[in-house]
């Protein structure tokens, strides 16, 4: 499957992050985070664009604002 | 002499860094600001082995880069103030982003201690971390703590009093690649021709940041003398790519030491994840959120009945013995109708604003409230706000000083502002009497839906004000964010208390100074001129009320109300009290319903309009002063102050008209 923007996902899918479309401190912030590219990423809840995703071991809440930022290749093995 | 040790407390948000803070230092705390900001600053201290340790909490960052105020803090801190050790605290159950920070503190060169947290909740999932091997590949003495129990904090102090002792500098940091370690070296020795630079900083460090295009780092070199000798060679290189890689070689060597350290340390589907599902489930969470709402609220009043009737009773029996036992009846006056009436009648809200105060640090402590701020986010992204600004939303019903405070964490200025701003329309504890005693008077068994539909109408002219401003004087979209879900937890009922005893000691503050002061005045305005009957027409309150009442008079309202609306601002409660000295009605509000219902100038219409005013018009002073120091200006202070006024004025005047017609009028 083709990467998109993580917002687009739905819940319970995983995928590995290709990505990152933000301006430098914004990045680096998603960088200290984990939000880093290969890293993989599970979406836990989506509501309108806005999700919860599992990243190493943390649980984040981004907006849709911010999700749409992140580019993502889903597995196609989606649990 | 003993020995004093400085130890900075660092670690992510959310890793229990408070709780061992709290354990550490006990109640030996001060809390205060750092200088220029208004981030809080922790200190406490700490005696143990004949040595004392003073311990700073640093504000809890992810990394140190120069994102947010808090990480500036950090760093700030630890390069100038030198404390002699950094203990950072690690959340074991998820050490491959803790260790990030790790990474980034050790370049700073000051001796770091890992304090290995919350190892139980590691081990019960199963990871067994071998925390001597974790210090060899760090080369850093790591400890294994459980913060809320207290297990493994001994040995941490005698880790930080025996690295102190040593006072090495912290050495080993991760190499970055031939490629960036070569850019790093030439960096170093350019850096390295400005004694001031050499002299303050950790060298390799100010290379580093200044490579990943650290503002403040590349500020302070842009004033050096090597700033053009600087700039030369970064100019040589891709930054963009190499900020990315050096991110990468971090993660890269935590990649390569976690594996050799510790057994799983990879997370599964949790128990955590399975509650998410549910509770920020598109459907249920906001159900679950609102039951959880109405729980709350129910709780606070249910639980706080008894103390409340107890603070009353103890007051009332003070008034008594004043009475009685003091002759002069200027002091017995003063202290009666002013000290005791205006203060007792205040006190009597505290249990209520304590037990909400507690119910939220147990939501916020289990992790919940994270999860209510995200489902608060489609809502409050209709109205131009991030779903953070929920939280202080909610503070509100407390006190609003406390919540504007909590819109620290809002990173976006006019986030931020505009959170500030609409505070004051959540009904805070403070305006419960005033509803409580009207609404009592005038609508017998309705006073509930009344007092409710007034928390509710506070509720719409936030959203509306917010919704406003963001339209007019402070465009923008709602920036979008990244906030941490915490992992679920049971919270501890010692940090729960010490974080509700935080909170509403502002507010106790308050009842003893502020209101206190304001009661006297209030008295004092009502027994003036000499020789006027209390409270009378003839006093100076009377006259301030005569002069004001053609502004109130459109509301159905008379020169008492007035009176009692100026004081009101000192504090919301206050508007009760006055009315009881107004009135001449003394403790126990029996007597002053009685006269307040006997009072031909007041009818269900007014009353309703008095209880829409104190709703709106303005914050309190102490509010007001938290605007002020929030915003950094008088001007938002003074906007908040006009602004409340315009819309109390308009919505009670609707009100009064609405009310008369449909209840049959005055």
């Amino acid at each position: 499957m083709a990467s998109c923007p993580l917002s687009l996902l739905s819940a319970g899918t995983t995928g590995k992050i290709t990505g990152v479309h933000a301006g430098e401190g914004l990045r680096r912030r998603l960088y200290a985070l984990g939000l880093i590219p290969e890293a993989t990423v599970t979406v836990v809840t989506r509501d309108r664009g806005s999700i919860i995703v599992s990243v190493c071991g943390c649980r984040y809440a981004l907006s849709r604002g911010m999700a749409m930022k992140v580019i993502i290749a889903p597995e196609v093995a989606a649990r | 002499m003993k020995k004093t040790i400085s130890v900075a407390l660092t670690g992510n948000p959310n890793v229990g860094k408070t709780t061992v803070f709290n354990t550490i230092t006990g109640s030996r705390q001060h809390v205060g600001n750092w200088p220029g900001v208004t981030v809080e600053k922790k200190t406490g201290r700490c005696e143990y082995a004949d040595t004392s340790i003073e311990v700073t909490d640093l504000p809890g960052t992810y990394s140190l880069t120069a994102y947010s105020a808090d990480e500036v803090i950090a760093r700030n801190f630890i390069i100038e103030d030198n404390p002699d050790v950094v203990v950072q605290v690690v959340d074991a159950s998820n050490l491959e982003r803790n260790l990030y920070l790790t990474m980034q503190l050790a370049e700073l060169g000051r001796p770091v201690i890992v304090a290995l947290n919350m190892v139980d909740v590691a081990e019960g999932r199963g990871d067994t971390i071998d925390e001597k091997r974790l210090s060899e590949l760090l080369a850093m003495p790591v400890v294994r703590t459980v913060g809320t129990s207290g297990r493994g904090l001994d040995r941490l102090l005698e880790t930080i009093i025996a690295v102190a002792a040593k006072g090495e500098k912290h050495t080993h940091t991760i190499g970055y690649g031939d490629e960036a370690e070569a850019l790093i070296s030439d960096l170093v020795r350019i850096l390295d021709d400005d004694p001031a630079l050499a002299g303050g900083y950790p060298l390799r460090w100010l290379a580093v940041r200044a490579i990943e295009g650290d503002s403040a780092v590349l500020a302070l070199i842009e004033k050096s003398s090597v700033a053009g000798a600087v700039q030369a060679r970064l100019q040589q290189i891709d930054l963009d790519e190499y900020e990315a890689l050096l991110a990468d070689k971090r993660y890269e060597a935590i990649g390569a030491i976690l594996p050799q350290a510790c057994t799983m340390c990879v997370r599964k589907m949790t128990g955590s994840d399975m509650i998410d599902r549910v509770v920020t489930n598109k459907y249920l969470g906001i159900p679950i959120f609102l039951a959880l709402m109405w729980g709350a609220f129910q709780l606070t009043f249910a639980v706080a009945e008894p103390f409340m009737a107890g603070i009353e009773y103890v007051f009332g029996w003070l008034g008594e013995v004043v009475a009685g036992s003091i002759g002069n009846e200027w002091l017995a006056s003063l202290l009666g109708d002013g000290v005791i009436g205006g203060v007792g009648g205040v006190f009597v809200f505290v249990p209520n604003i304590f037990i909400l105060f507690l119910i939220l640090s147990i939501l916020e402590g289990s992790g919940y409230l994270a999860r209510a701020a995200f489902i608060m986010d489609r809502l409050m992204y209709v109205i131009g706000l991030p779903g953070k600004s929920f939280i202080p939303m909610l503070m509100g019903f407390g006190c609003n000083v406390p919540a504007i405070m909590s819109t620290r964490t809002i990173e976006d200025d006019r986030d931020r502002l505009i959170t500030i701003l609409v505070n004051p329309f959540i009904s805070c504890g403070a305006r419960l009497p005033v509803y409580i005693l009207f609404a009592g008077v005038f609508f017998g068994r309705d006073a509930g839906n009344v007092i409710f539909g007034l928390y509710a109408l506070g509720i719409v002219v936030a959203i509306l004000s917010a919704k406003l401003f963001r339209c007019t004087i402070l465009p923008g979209e709602s920036s979008p964010f990244i906030m941490e879900m915490p992992p679920y937890r049971i919270p501890t009922i010692k940090n729960a208390m010490l974080n509700m005893w935080e909170k509403g000691s502002m507010y106790l503050k308050k009842a003893g100074g502020i209101i206190l002061i304001g009661s006297l005045i209030v008295w004092f305005l009502a027994s003036y001129p000499a020789g006027v009957e209390y409270g009378s027409e003839e006093s100076f309150a009377g006259m301030i009320g005569h002069l004001l009442e053609p502004l109130v008079s459109p509301l159905g309202l008379d020169w008492k109300i007035a009176v009692a609306l100026i004081f009101g601002f000192v504090a919301k409660e206050i508007v009760v009290s006055s009315l009881g000295v107004l009135y001449g009605a003394d403790e126990g509000s029996a007597a002053l319903s009685d006269a307040l219902l006997a009072d031909p100038a007041l009818s269900m219409a007014g009353a309703l309009a008095v209880m829409v005013f104190v709703l709106l018009y303005m914050p309190c002073v102490a509010t007001l002063g938290v605007i002020k120091k929030e915003t950094g200006s008088w001007r938002w202070a003074g906007f908040s102050v006009l602004y409340g006024l315009v819309v109390a004025w308009i919505l009670a005047f609707a009100t009064f008209h609405l009310a008369s017609y449909f209840l049959g009028g005055a």
